[in-house]
């Protein structure tokens, strides 16, 4: 199945990888190249001390959490989403189907001003969780809620056509032969979705390291505590401390890159099955 | 009993898909269930698996009420149309599957699972991936993964549907045996009649939901009880005659009963059914006695089909009689019939325009059928008046009810399209039978077009739709329609819901008794009364009333015999006054009036006696059109 998945749309795959490769060479690569050599003349250590000062490695952790959490809460969601998107009838069906891809369609940051104002100090979610001590927006909290928001659509996107073709029918499959319903989802339907759930997750993964409006409204970007990666490079680039700058863009850009190369390979050993 | 159904009904929304369905069905029993696509055949094998719930009624499973079990604990095998086999796992793990999610050891999951490849015919395929196999071993592996863990039931979907014909032929009588090895009792829908007469025990006929009829495939086949399942199962001629003083009139021939047939009321329409290969068709004329000799017909139509040859024959005898099968084509004024002949040893093969010799031997009567109604509505929104009397009528006699309406133009489709479907959803819970349909162009040819398409007892109208309401309109109706349609005609003046008492009018010099067969007909099955009212001029008192107050009294115990209560009446006077005198009356609340054919003598002025009915009384006229003698 996975691979007439793959015959079936090797569009989504090219159109996926070109998009990520779009990015960086517009974003990282050809500011990387013009100034390379220059970098390329620094002496090495320089380069790694620049990475190994506190902010650096700070901004870096804090996009790793910020990732992982989002990866694993938007997988989760994006299943369970698709789910009910494909199976269940119910009134506003086709509102939840269309709001779906408003994250898609608003700047991220449109979408981080949003945040803002809805749990900020003055907006209502604010203020009602500032009772419980919570603060959102300047931390954490709000920095993962902003990524969430803008790579909300990926995985359901992607799982959706997988599981109307293969799941559904499988389920019901499953489901006569006798299976309870976790020995079908873990048998039967993720198998059968698995490489929408992958592509997916790749897309949520690049999307959350180089996430940067929607973060910059939402965080505050103060060193050491809310500032991302993307939000170093930018605090670098405008400093003009270009070693730091170029040394974090190459870090995030070979990380997105190996995550790239290794769907590539497991996708690659899958067609050859 | 292995699989029992009772009153089984499923909703889609507004679409009532399966109707109130029962059914038994025995241990080791290859049942199959035949019907066209939506015909809602599938929507009963799921829930009979658990995959949809019903709305109301009742399933079994050997002898277990398991209408609200969750599929994974019913046990019963499905082999879906597509198979839906888990790509992503071997022959051998789809097969074990059931095995597995059942815990069943591993040692035994790997003996069972070999058994069944060799059930199957795919021993060494084991390992293969899905997509790795032809379509029927695909489909085979289905049946293994369905059997596995030794289902009380097996139920299959089209299972056949996607293969080619020459490969279905093998696994067809592969799964015979199977299933006759096992001996595990299996549904199989399909929607291929010759898929059902081959691996059938017994076939079910599905229509619109409901189930038609259900028996043997040669019992169906030779005596189906109703039209559906006679059009439905191999080719045949269904001609509509009429009972006749205990005799079949099909034109000019008269048949006798065949035995066991289904009882008719005088006069009544009966279906004649007789296959086209139990037809003899000779170039001679030939006597014999098992035969009766439907006259001479012309070869029309010619279609070699190898073994045999189908023919289609113009039959001038026939003349008159209605077809429902073959269906007539637009401006075909013959009745034709299809023959099935061999073609071995021709030794001067039929040729077009040939004329033949025509006798048949076999034939069956249908079951006759309840009432039929077409009714005709202009503004099915601002002029309810006629579908609000016929939709009634058809609750009340448990009868069919078809709605046409006509649009000039395309763009007016949808709207009106829209106005029916909304009739029909809310009355496909009372009618079960209720359809709608929009047609395009004239009144007369929507009529005439859905007359030919089915055996219809009423057409239903407004009387404000075609100007029924004034003397031209109404001659012009009779002219045009009753003569060309034979149909008793419903006008109806103002919304009226009940029928309570029924007034059938005659009169002196009138030649038949079709109106009262027809106002009996209703009160039998609406239970209304009937006055039955002769009007008769004062100079033909004497003998003359004698003689008419006789045929009354017997009319009236004919129809008394029926269990409708009938009371006859003379008036005498001028005619027309004293039908409308009586017919003045507030009891009456449906008017039958005899409509002489305009080549018979006209001495019963009926239109303008309609007419006032109509328009001064405001009443629901049924106009009869009357038969001539013989």
């Amino acid at each position: 199945m996975g691979n007439s998945f793959q015959n079936s749309n090797p569009w989504k795959k090219y159109l996926l990888i070109g998009l990520s490769m779009t990015w960086f060479v517009l974003l990282i690569l050809v500011p990387v190249s013009g100034l390379v050599g220059k970098l390329a003349g620094l002496p090495i250590t320089e380069i790694l001390l620049s990475l190994r000062s506190k902010a650096a490695a700070n901004a870096f952790l804090l996009t790793g959490k910020v990732t992982l959490i989002t990866v694993v809460v938007n997988t989760v969601m994006g299943i369970i989403i698709a789910k009910v998107l494909v199976k269940q009838h119910f009134r506003g069906k086709l509102l939840i189907e269309g709001l779906i891809d408003l994250p898609f369609a608003i700047s991220p940051v449109v979408a981080g001003f949003m945040i803002v104002i809805l749990f900020g100090p003055y907006g209502w979610m604010g203020t009602w969780l500032e009772t419980f001590g919570i603060k959102v927006v300047y931390s954490l909290p709000g920095i993962v809620i902003a990524t969430i928001f803008v790579t909300l659509p990926f995985v359901a996107k992607e799982v959706i056509p997988v599981y109307k073709q293969f799941g559904v029918q499988s389920e019901e499959a499953a489901e006569v032969l006798g299976a309870s319903k976790w020995q079908t989802f873990w048998w039967i339907t993720l198998p059968s979705i698995k490489w929408g759930v992958i592509y997916g997750v790749t897309l949520v993964l690049a999307r959350s390291l180089g996430e940067f409006g929607a973060v910059l409204v939402v965080s505050g970007n103060v060193i050491n505590q809310t500032q991302t990666a993307t939000l170093f490079i930018h605090q670098e680039f405008t400093d003009f401390n270009y070693t730091g700058a170029y040394a974090a863009s190459l870090l995030v850009a070979a990380i997105a890159f190996t995550v790239l190369i290794v769907i590539q390979a497991i996708t690659d050993r899958h067609k050859e099955n | 009993m292995s699989i029992i159904l009772k009153k089984l009904n499923k909703r889609f929304g507004d679409n009532l898909v399966v109707n109130n369905v029962s059914l038994e069905i025995l241990d080791g029993e290859l049942f199959v269930m035949l019907g066209a696509s939506g015909s809602g055949k599938s929507t009963i094998l799921r829930m009979i698996a658990g995959l949809l719930e019903p709305d109301s009624g009742s399933i079994m499973i050997s002898g277990q009420d398991v209408t609200h079990l969750e599929a994974q604990k019913r046990n019963v095998g499905f082999v879906f149309q597509n198979y839906s086999l888990f790509g992503h796992l071997t022959v051998f793990e789809n097969v074990e599957f059931g095995l597995q999610v059942r815990k069943i050891p591993i040692r035994e999951r790997r003996i069972r699972g070999k058994e069944l490849l060799e059930v199957i015919g795919l021993t060494g395929l084991g390992d293969r991936y899905p997509h790795q196999l032809s379509g029927g071993q695909q489909q085979r592996v289905a049946v293994a993964r369905a059997l596995a863990y030794n289902p009380k039931v097996l139920l299959m979907d089209e299972p056949f549907g996607a293969l080619d014909v020459k490969i279905r032929a093998t696994l067809r009588q592969n799964l015979r045996e199977i299933q006759r090895r096992l001996n595990v009792t299996t549904i199989l829908v399909t929607h291929d009649q010759e898929e059902a007469f081959e691996l059938a025990d017994r076939i079910g006929v599905i229509e619109r939901g409901m189930l038609v009829e259900t028996g043997p495939p040669d019992h169906l086949y030779h005596h189906p009880e109703t039209e559906t399942v006679a059009m439905f199962i191999g080719g045949g001629n269904v001609l509509v005659g009429r009972e006749d003083n205990g005799q079949i009139r099909l034109g000019e021939i008269l048949l006798p009963w065949p035995e066991k047939a289904f009882r008719h009321a005088e006069g009544s329409p009966v279906r004649v059914l007789f296959r086209p290969e139990t037809v003899m068709a000779s170039r001679e004329p030939f006597h014999d006695p098992q035969f009766h000799i439907l006259g001479q017909g012309r070869v029309v139509k010619r279609i070699f089909n190898g073994p045999v040859q189908r023919l289609i024959l113009n039959m001038d005898q026939l003349r008159g009689v209605r077809p429902l099968v073959p269906a007539l084509h637009h401006g075909q004024t013959r009745t034709q019939i299809e023959i099935i002949q061999t073609t071995q040893g021709l030794d001067h093969p039929i040729q077009i325009d040939d004329v033949l010799w025509v006798g048949i031997r076999d034939y069956h009567v249908l079951k006759p059928s309840g009432i039929k109604i077409l009714v005709y509505s202009d503004d099915p929104i601002q002029n309810p008046s006629a579908q609000t009397f016929a939709l009634h009528l058809g609750r009340s006699v448990k009868g069919l009810v078809s709605l046409i309406s006509t649009v000039d133009s395309e763009e007016g489709i949808a709207q009106k399209q829209g106005q029916l479907d909304r009739i029909r959803l809310q009355w496909q819970d009372q009618i079960p039978q209720i359809s709608v349909q929009v047609m395009n162009g004239s009144i007369q040819e929507a009529i005439q077009t859905k007359i030919q398409s089915d055996l219809f007892d009423f057409l239903a109208l407004d009387r404000d739709c075609m100007g029924l309401n004034s003397r031209t309109g109404m001659e012009k109706l009779f002219q045009t329609m009753l003569e060309e349609i034979a149909l008793p005609v419903i006008v109806v003046s103002a919304p009226q819901s009940a029928i309570n008492h029924i007034l059938i009018c005659t009169a002196a010099g009138e030649p038949g008794k079709s109106d009262i067969q027809v106002g009996g007909r209703l009160s039998l099955r609406t239970g209304a009364k009937v006055t039955l009212l002769s009007a008769m001029k004062p100079s033909q008192e004497g003998s003359e009333l004698e003689r008419v107050t006789q045929y009354l009294e017997e009319a009236g115990r004919s129809i008394a015999t029926l269990g409708v209560d009938c009371r006859p009446l003379v008036r005498t006077g001028n005619p027309l006054d004293e039908i409308i005198l009586e017919a003045r009356k507030p009891q009456y609340d449906v008017i039958v009036i005899g409509a002489v054919l305009p080549r018979a003598p006209q001495k019963f002025r009926w239109p303008e006696v309609a007419i006032r009915i109509i328009q001064e009384l405001g009443k629901t006229v049924v106009i009869v059109p009357m038969q001539e003698h013989r």
